[in-house]
């Protein structure tokens, strides 16, 4: 009776979710920015199954290949990987427990009582033309200020790093 | 799968976000929990973009992921920049232990 969408949603949901709750509980750190990995790709077919497939490629060029590369290299030069029991999960593990499910319940009861305006959603289209033109038409502003905000990342980064010699 | 079962996805990771957020002492974990969080709240706005898209654009939605994606690389380019650097003078990037201002 399930089509092949639902299928894929329930299989990406179990990904995300089984694999997050390794790298929130992973006492490795280096697993779970392994396992931080497999979380992006499976938001990425997310954004596959929502029609966005420009997106389900940044989402892998820019968080799978770049930022997760960069966590891991981060775990890499500053954490004690041999000895991983040190410093890893605090030990308010009951309060954040509590607060989590607590979060979550709360989160879930406004989804699920929430009327939402739904609409049918209609055909799946290439994305890209449609997002360049808006980025370059009526997001121009915010494109602009978010390309200054990244020379700005880049130069405070390499300041930041070469201070210490 | 409709609405409500992506925004249930995203509550969700935003949730173990969150817990990695306040139960981590490592600051490289911390940023972990922030890029989960973050990764929750893009996937909102392409499913809310998908089911219920505004009346100017079907693509509102994406267009905000695309900078939620954008501002979180840079986010993370920083925080990993300051936590090497602290690395480098104190030795350690333990969230408790870096109490002392001008280390």
């Amino acid at each position: 009776m399930m089509g092949i969408p639902e299928l894929f949603f329930y299989f990406f949901t179990i990904m995300v979710i089984g694999i997050g709750l390794i790298v929130a509980f992973s006492r490795n750190l280096l697993r779970s920015a392994f396992a931080l990995f497999f979380v992006l790709f499976g938001i990425a077919g997310f954004y596959v199954l929502l029609g966005g497939d420009f997106l389900a490629v940044v989402q892998i060029m820019v968080y799978a290949g770049g930022v997760n590369v960069l966590l891991i290299f981060g775990t890499m030069l500053t954490s004690d990987i041999s000895s991983p029991k040190t410093s890893n999960l605090s030990f308010q593990g009951a309060l954040t427990f509590i607060a989590g499910v607590s979060f979550l319940i709360l989160l879930v009861l406004i989804i699920n009582t929430t009327n939402w305006p739904i609409q049918v959603p209609g055909e799946m289209a290439a994305t890209t033309k449609d997002i360049g033109r808006l980025l370059l038409k009526e997001y121009v502003l915010p494109f602009e200020i978010i390309s200054f905000l990244l020379l700005a990342a880049i130069v405070s980064s390499l300041v930041l790093v070469k201070k210490g010699d | 799968m409709g609405l409500t079962g992506y925004l249930t996805v995203s509550a969700v990771l935003f949730t173990l976000g969150l817990v990695i957020f306040i139960s981590r002492k490592n600051t490289i974990a911390i940023l972990m929990g922030v890029e989960l969080m973050l990764n929750a709240a893009a996937l909102n706005f392409v499913a809310f973009a998908r089911f219920t898209p505004s009346q100017a654009s079907q693509l509102d939605g994406q267009i905000f992921a695309v900078f939620i994606i954008l501002l979180a690389a840079a986010e993370a380019v920083v925080a990993l920049a300051i936590a090497l650097s602290v690395y480098k003078s104190l030795n350690q990037i333990g969230a408790d232990k870096l109490a002392s201002l001008k280390g």
